[in-house]
């Protein structure tokens, strides 16, 4: 068996092809070579451009006649939906999140200068008791959400919501009718969509 | 619509009789294609196989080793059948539109 060949057979194991049906297309391909050399020809003559690239033709002919193991296209193809839901919860449940946290730091943003505003300023205690603090309000100078104000929590709300736009960013994408047109299988022997325009899966 | 014409020309070359792979593609070399040029003829045997367009059988060939060999399946019958009026129609209006240009060709 020559090496094109055995190539291919490699590629079948990897791809889970099962040993009888390897064992056949392997046979055809052998028989089929060995009559073109026979004839003065080359394995160029059988399998045209494919003979410089045996993985790609092995892998071609086996998803071709449906005989690879769990990752044929087909099979991914049916797994696109489940993943694109999943994709929009998960991205819908972060912008929430992101949204709690950033409120709830918001919230203790303007707490903070309003606890201020009602205790009065403090002053450095030198010596004995101090002075008690004048009865009177006054805001801290400084606008009350500084930038170094943004703690873990501030942090941790941009980083979710950065994923859940790319998360959503996404789900959009795939349920936009541009992708649904590419995900959709194609007859072959047409060109044109399996299922008739609208209809749904 | 390039896929689907290959797919027609083997399906047609296959009504002469069965065939194996490689017999395939000297049929359609002697009718002046080369398609295995480009690519192989195998994968689309596989698709039409998977799509019950073909039928195979394993026998012995002349002198060689046991062959699988490819003929219509009454499905493949009606499919080439569809394929060629349909080709035939598209083939018509393309020379309708072309029918319109003029070229002149000088020895």
């Amino acid at each position: 068996m020559n090496e094109f060949v055995e190539e291919c057979r490699r590629e079948w194991r990897r791809l889970g092809v099962p040993d009888p049906i390897a064992n056949e297309m392997a046979a055809d391909l052998t028989a089929d070579i060995e009559e073109a050399e026979a004839e003065g020809g080359s394995a160029e003559d059988v399998l045209g451009s494919s003979a410089f690239d045996p993985r790609r033709f092995a892998a071609s002919w086996a998803v071709a006649r449906g005989v690879t193991g769990p990752l044929a296209p087909d099979r991914m193809r049916r797994q696109w939906p489940v993943l694109a839901i999943s994709v929009t919860v998960f991205a819908t449940l972060t912008a929430m999140a992101a949204v709690a946290l950033a409120v709830g730091r918001h919230s203790a943003a303007v707490a903070a200068p309003v606890r201020r505003i009602l205790a009065g300023p403090r002053l450095p205690q030198l010596f004995g008791p101090g002075p008690v603090a004048p009865p009177f309000r006054y805001f801290v100078p400084g606008p009350p959400f500084a930038l170094r104000d943004i703690g873990g929590f501030g942090i941790l709300a941009l980083i979710l919501l950065l994923v859940a736009v790319v998360g959503l960013g996404i789900a959009i994408l795939y349920w936009s009718p541009w992708c649904r047109r590419r995900l959709q299988p194609t007859d072959r022997m047409t060109g044109r969509s399996r299922y008739p325009e609208g209809s749904r899966r | 619509m390039l896929r689907g014409v290959l797919d027609l020309c083997l399906l047609a070359v296959m009504g002469e009789g069965p065939a194996y792979g490689y017999e395939m593609t000297k049929r359609l070399r002697a009718r002046g294609l080369s398609i295995v040029g480009e690519g192989s003829i195998y994968p689309l045997l596989g698709r039409l196989e998977r799509d019950g367009l073909v039928e195979t059988r394993r026998s012995a060939s002349n002198g060689g080793p046991p062959r699988k060999y490819y003929s219509l399946s009454p499905k493949g019958e009606k499919s080439l059948e569809a394929g060629v009026m349909e080709w035939q129609a598209a083939r018509d209006a393309v020379d309708g539109a072309l029918d319109l240009v003029k070229v002149e060709v000088t020895p």
